[in-house]
């Protein structure tokens, strides 16, 4: 029930005689036409690709190789430890090598479910997990978006070239003002 | 190695007479009531501190080997006769608590010979940590965390021991082991087997089991339970799941009469694991193996899962909602028709105390004279008494020939009602002569069970209502089946052999399309609402005052393993 005293009436202000003859609407379009002789930074995307800066992309995963060919994931579970949308499936097995004890019998990732954080590879203790700067993504069912062992591994072959950077340092933003009284940060440094 | 035997009793909690020798010790200028005869060690942690312990263990011999529990102690000076802090260290798990005493751990002396304990723990110890299994239960990750140092200074190759299969179900990675010979003791004091030992001195010693004579006993099971670190693992629960994965709840074995308090480990509605839980008395710190892995029927999939009714030659699968009403009409018609004194309900020794009643009464409620009959109660062999070969009288642990949870439970509940009631037996012999016209019988065993004569008999019932697990020559013919739910999956509680009353709780949900057997007993017997045990259990006790108090295992302190 919504009591009377909770209803709050608001009448609309009235319009001074510059609104009544539009001209904000000018002040609108001054952005407007501004914006058309600047350098368009859109493109005519599938047949243009941007250029991403591929060693901080965070896109669709890669199940790495070691040296041998072998997936170098050793199925410990730290991803799926610290996946904070449950998108990753591991069955852990018994690997089938001499000098490796665990491996990962079966390893899914749902792609649909996952927010693309990061956090996986930042777990992964043997860096076996990465995200790789492939963003087109699609599919014709959900199933077909739960990449699988095979699938991730795939996604490595095609995108071996690429190393993601590891900790990348934050660039191009430097803080302004100050907080609570302190320095402010140095440009450069992680911001927090 | 001297073994010295703890004197007093190691359970906790099982002297609880407060009388007025309880010992008073200050712990870290901490006035401190411990049970008589415990080790300060004991005391400590039940006082709540959490004291580094790798071979202590309250239901073995103290060897005092792993040195990580050590404390200061205040002795009178050997010249002067004042009570002062002694030089030296004292192992906490190898000193009865005397009346008076001053002890600390809260010492840099004492911190000081944990963190080289640590380090000298972890020399060889490989950083293994993500494809071990014993990873987030790891003291050693625990107390290297808590104790020890955060870098190794070790420079020489560290020795690498290759796992060893020790044993049909069990593993052994060596150079995980912090050498606290628990398994050892276990296998020499509880199972009473002797199977392991350790071989070599100093830095080469390791576990091993004899040429030829594998880890091989019925409770070999708890040494992976106390090894405190990843050494022995259990080749069943191996890679299956991470231990963070999975959650716990309180439950109590099935496997035989004995009844032990136990740890459902499951994740995502899939049993992972059973664990032991401490009981005094009843279980102690151990489990049987044959619990332990005696699980696997629960995810069976050719358990029945749906009811099934059968009219003439029809089979139909009826709504859980229409379920009550078909039971009632048809038991009631089946009186009408053939007289109150030929229904008859046999209650199984797998069902919950709760179940039981539940049947029980709604079956007197639609036939007064209904016979309830003591269910079949499968036996296998003699009981196993450990250390194997022992008297009964001096036996820690012992595994039961009556493999059902609950016969004195059922036993007391139909004596309670009083009535007509009958042994199985008899009533398969009476059954057969055509005796009863509508009966309700209860299955719900891991393994068949139905005797030769049961399914001769089985022609004689006009209306049969059968609540089994895995589809038998009663689930063929009966007019109506009901699906029975796994222990894990149900709530309530179970008699044990010597008469104790012990709650469980329910793990998982029961799968798809069956529903939890004291849910439907629960609206059969025309009560609404959800079933829980708690709540039949007091409806229980107000008829069967015995119900009134249940026995719960006591709690653990929380540090001690």
């Amino acid at each position: 029930m919504i009591r009377d005293e909770d209803i709050l009436n608001v009448d609309e202000p009235e319009l001074t005689a510059s609104e009544r003859l539009y001209f904000p609407i000018l002040v609108g379009m001054r952005t407007t036409f501004r914006h058309i002789f600047k350098k368009k930074i859109t493109v005519q995307y599938p047949e243009v690709q941007r250029t991403l800066r591929v060693e901080n992309y965070r896109g669709v995963h890669r199940l790495n190789r070691d040296a041998d060919g072998r997936v170098a994931c050793v199925a410990c579970f730290m991803c799926e430890t610290a996946c904070p949308a449950h998108c990753i499936h591991i069955v852990a097995g018994e690997s089938p090598w001499e000098d490796r004890e665990k491996y990962p019998a079966q390893f899914d990732i749902d792609e649909l479910r996952c927010i693309y954080c990061g956090m996986c590879e930042e777990a992964c203790p043997v860096d076996a997990i990465e995200l790789t700067p492939e963003y087109d993504l699609v599919g014709r069912t959900r199933e077909e978006m739960i990449f699988d062992k095979e699938k991730l591994l795939e996604v490595f072959d095609r995108t071996n070239g690429v190393k993601p950077r590891k900790n990348p340092k934050i660039t191009g933003y430097v803080a302004t003002g100050r907080r609570n009284g302190s320095e402010p940060p140095r440009p450069g440094a992680a911001t927090s | 190695m001297p073994r010295e035997s703890r004197g007093g009793s190691p359970c906790h909690g099982a002297g609880t007479d407060r009388s007025a020798d309880m010992p008073k010790i200050n712990i870290d200028n901490e006035a401190i009531e411990c049970r008589p005869g415990v080790p300060v060690l004991q005391a400590a942690l039940e006082a709540g501190r959490d004291v580094p312990h790798y071979c202590y263990h309250p239901g073995l011999s103290i060897v005092a080997s792993c040195r990580l529990c050590l404390m200061e102690m205040q002795l009178p000076h050997p010249k002067t006769g004042e009570m002062d802090w002694a030089p030296k260290l004292f192992p906490s798990c190898q000193t009865p608590v005397k009346d008076g005493m001053v002890v600390r751990f809260d010492s840099e002396k004492v911190r000081e010979n944990q963190r080289e304990c640590m380090e000298y723990f972890l020399l060889n110890h490989p950083l293994d940590c993500p494809v071990c299994d014993q990873a987030g239960e790891c003291h050693l990750q625990d107390y290297s965390f808590k104790f020890g140092h955060s870098e190794s200074r070790m420079v020489d190759q560290k020795l690498k021991n290759p796992k060893k299969d020790i044993g049909p179900r069990t593993l052994l990675y060596q150079d995980r082991c912090v050498m606290c010979s628990r398994c050892v003791r276990f296998a020499d004091e509880v199972s009473g087997t002797h199977e392991l030992c350790i071989v070599n001195r100093g830095s080469r010693a390791e576990i091993d089991v004899f040429p030829g004579l594998p880890l091989d006993n019925a409770l070999q099971g708890n040494v992976v339970d106390i090894c405190p670190v990843g050494s022995l693992l259990d080749k069943d629960f191996l890679f299956k799941q991470r231990v963070w994965f999975l959650k716990a709840t309180e439950s109590i074995c099935p496997g035989c009469s004995t009844g032990c308090a136990i740890r459902v480990d499951h994740h995502r509605e899939v049993v992972q694991r059973l664990k032991p839980r401490y009981n005094p008395g009843v279980n102690d710190w151990w489990m049987c193996d044959e619990g332990r892995f005696g699980f696997k029927y629960v995810h069976d999939p050719r358990r029945i899962g749906r009811p099934i009714l059968r009219r003439g030659g029809e089979v139909e699968r009826p709504n859980w909602d229409d379920i009550p009403e078909i039971v009632t009409y048809r038991f009631e018609q089946a009186v009408e028709r053939h007289g109150v004194d030929k229904v008859a309900a046999v209650l199984s020794p797998m069902m919950a105390c709760e179940e039981a009643w539940l049947l029980a009464k709604f079956i007197r409620s639609v036939a007064a004279e209904a016979t309830l009959v003591n269910g079949f109660v499968p036996v296998d062999g003699d009981d196993q008494l450990f250390p194997a070969g022992c008297a009964t009288d001096e036996a820690k642990f012992t595994i039961r020939r009556e493999k059902c949870p609950n016969r004195r439970g059922v036993e007391m509940i139909v004596s309670a009602l009083g009535g007509n009631a009958c042994a199985f037996d008899e009533f398969v012999e009476r059954a057969g002569k055509g005796d009863f016209a509508a009966v309700w019988i209860v299955g719900g065993y891991p393994k068949p069970w139905v005797p030769k004569a049961m399914e001769k008999a089985v022609g004689e019932f006009r209306f049969s209502v059968v609540q089994d697990m895995f589809p038998n020559a009663l689930t063929e013919v009966a007019s109506l089946v009901l699906p029975t739910c796994a222990w894990v999956e149900r709530e309530g509680c179970f008699v044990n052999h010597a008469g104790r009353i012990q709650p469980f709780e329910r793990a998982i949900e029961p799968r798809e399309g069956a529903k939890r057997d004291g849910q439907y007993l629960f609206d059969i017997a025309g009560h609404s609402g959800l079933y829980t045990g708690e709540r039949v259990r007091e409806m229980m006790a107000a008829e069967i005052p015995a119900f009134a108090e249940i026995a719960e295992a006591p709690a653990v302190p929380v540090h001690q393993h």
